[in-house]
């Protein structure tokens, strides 16, 4: 597989009248056709940020201040605008937690989606109209052909964000970037969103990065998973081999804070501290104040170390596997 | 000796939700409009929590959990049905058993920067109660505060301070120390970890299980999150629509759920562990409060609906000892 998203050393600043936030500060990471990776950290980690340099949807006092990534082999920083708009929402799609943030509520559902598909295709209105009636079909909305003369404030915030991911699919992009989608669900609803993203990734074979602090969601749906902490990612590596036995301190910190792995009762295994401010980072390794392994070795930048077969994690020290974890 | 009274018991409470026309809607009404439509929060719930138990409420958004933690906590009085506080009904309270409910009971909310006012100082938010009830002199304040502050993990030199230059975390920490001030014995907590992150929300959990062993409290734990009221409650509830459709041991519903809405709620709270996996989901959407579907609310999305679920609400019954469901499977 070839590397469709290919991300080198990528540094997102925000230069505040507090100072410089180092919001994402030297990001790697590549993806593969049809690839679905994770990117999972808590708030303020930088995966957001990280995923909106991507499109190119930073604004000042934001810019990305160093790095590349290459789409396909073409870097979008320094793109111009033009060449940008050709590919949001056609190559690239993007979904957003709050499906509202990609409906406008003034507008019909018809509208909006014909008016997208009309921004990349010399279609007639009829096929355009067809083909959003046949997406909406795909995510699953009941009646699609009647629904789609809804208003978004006519529809459950479940059926919203169905309606946000069938505008992401209209184009067939081969690279999805969901942000959080199904947070602001409830958990039966949530189910639902991530068995139809499930079933459309394996459909149409789009690759997607799929952002979020819940790592019991992203284990259901991504092959790979990245961890952010403090603008880095601390832990890359197969989904299952991250979960299983995580290598970096931080990561295995997270899931130690989950309840359901602790006995019922029984006092959770917690991070001390919170996360650093991203003004004020610690010199050298960012998680060593909270690292209950830290010593003057943390005091320098940690190296990126390789941890088994196509996984890394960027700690001096990294955890060696357990087997009863 | 008489076996001693649940700590808080409710029989059949609800709480109607209702809005007052208007002066057109008021006309419109006498032409022979519709009346405004009313919500049914909580319908007839029965539900009693022993001294020192923790009870887990679960449910979607919409469902009443947070009406009836509302309504055990005194912020909004019930429509109907009966509140006992230690075996007495609320209406026969003197107004000394009343303010030592109130005080008895008290609240956790989610969002700890709604509820703590961000004019007052930290020292003020919770120390004022306490003195106004008279339970702290008012020079003895400062000591009381810092050492509530200690005890929720708080820097007592902090006190000084205002809620913005707080964390999150520490923000509901305030929120939990302003509780503890009047020195409840019961706590009722609504989606009190929600909004954290999960590394400082394993900190509040922990926090929370100290406070039980240390203080002896009654819990009522209200939470979407299946992880977190596994972890950390002896019973559980589940509602569903206003209404209760599972009680019993917590870990006996995690091990074999009886209720169809409790088996979809287990089945698809993700969980960390199960590796990738092919989710089935339960199809439709929750419906709305307004017009709750005839018989079992649940009928219009359950995989077993049968004829008399569309028609008749199944009452809740006793399937094993100490476990109630309400579902006409159960019948059979």
């Amino acid at each position: 597989m070839s590397a469709l998203l290919e991300v080198e050393g990528l540094k997102t600043h925000f230069f505040t009248r507090a100072g410089v936030v180092k919001a994402v500060d030297g990001v790697s990471f590549s993806l593969a056709e049809g690839e679905v990776l994770g990117l999972v950290g808590e708030s303020g980690s930088g995966k957001t940020v990280a995923n909106f340099s991507i499109l190119g949807l930073v604004d000042p006092p934001g810019r990305v201040v160093e790095g590349s990534i290459r789409f396909r082999g073409e870097d979008l920083v320094g793109a111009p605008i033009s060449r940008m708009r050709k590919l949001r929402g056609r190559d690239i799609a993007m979904i957003f937690q709050d499906p509202m943030m990609t409906l406008t509520p003034v507008l019909r559902i018809e509208t909006q989606m014909v008016e997208t598909v009309l921004a990349h295709e010399k279609v007639s209105a009829k096929a355009a109209r067809d083909r959003a009636i046949d997406v909406l079909a795909r995510v699953g909305i009941p009646s699609p052909a009647e629904r789609i003369r809804a208003y978004p404030h006519q529809f459950s915030g479940g059926m919203r964000q169905r309606v946000a991911i069938a505008i992401a699919l209209l184009h067939k992009p081969a690279l999805i970037l969901a942000d959080e989608p199904t947070t602001a669900l409830d958990v039966t609803i949530q189910g639902q969103i991530i068995a139809e993203m499930q079933k459309l990734v394996a459909e149409t074979g789009a690759a997607m990065i799929w952002v979020s602090h819940d790592l019991a969601v992203v284990e259901t749906i991504a092959d790979k998973i990245a961890v952010m902490y403090a603008g880095r990612i601390v832990e890359y590596g197969r989904s299952g081999d991250v979960i299983g036995q995580p290598a970096h301190p931080y990561a295995r910190g997270l899931l130690d804070s989950i309840p359901s792995r602790t006995t019922p009762g029984q006092h959770l295994n917690q991070i001390p501290g919170m996360a650093p401010s991203v003004l004020h980072l610690p010199p050298g390794c960012a998680f060593q104040p909270r690292c209950r392994f830290a010593d003057a070795a943390c005091a320098v930048p940690p190296p990126i170390v390789d941890t088994g077969e196509d996984r890394w994690a960027r700690c001096v020290r990294p955890l060696a596997p357990e087997a009863a974890l | 000796m008489t076996p001693r009274p649940p700590h808080v018991a409710l029989e059949r409470v609800s709480k109607v939700f209702t809005r007052k026309p208007d002066f057109a809607e008021r006309i419109a009404i006498s032409l022979g409009w519709p009346e405004p439509p009313i919500v049914r929060a909580v319908d007839g719930v029965s539900l009693a929590v022993d001294h020192g138990e923790a009870l887990g409420l679960v449910g979607e958004s919409g469902c009443g959990k947070s009406t009836l933690g509302r309504i055990v906590a005194g912020v909004h009085a019930k429509s109907g049905g009966r509140f006992e506080f230690e075996g007495r009904e609320e209406a026969d309270w003197s107004t000394a058993e009343a303010k030592r409910a109130r005080l008895d009971i008290q609240m956790i909310f989610q969002d700890p920067m709604s509820s703590l006012n961000p004019r007052k100082r930290i020292a003020d938010i919770i120390g004022e109660a306490p003195v106004v009830h008279g339970l702290v002199q008012a020079r003895d304040r400062e000591d009381a505060v810092a050492a509530l502050m200690r005890e929720v993990g708080l820097d007592p030199d902090y006190a000084r301070r205002f809620p913005h230059q707080f964390s999150g975390g520490q923000r509901q920490r305030i929120g939990i120390a302003r509780a503890l001030a009047v020195q409840p014995k019961f706590l009722v907590c609504d989606e009190a970890v929600a909004a954290l992150d999960v590394s400082i929300q394993a900190q509040v959990l922990n926090l929370f299980m100290d406070l039980r062993e240390r203080r002896g409290l009654t819990y009522l734990f209200i939470s979407h999150d299946l992880g977190v009221i596994e972890h950390l409650t002896d019973r559980v509830a589940i509602m569903y629509l206003g209404r209760i459709v599972e009680v019993g041991p917590t870990r006996e519903i995690f091990a074999g759920p009886a209720h169809p809405y409790t088996q979809a709620l287990l089945e698809e709270a993700p969980r960390i562990g199960r590796g990738r996996r092919v989710y089935a989901p339960l199809k439709g959407e929750l419906p709305s409060p307004l017009a709750p579907p005839p018989g079992c609310r649940f009928h219009t999305r359950c995989p077993y609906v049968m004829p008399v679920c569309k028609i008749e609400a199944p009452e809740l019954k006793q399937i094993a000892a100490g476990r109630i469901a309400a579902c006409h499977l159960n019948d059979k």
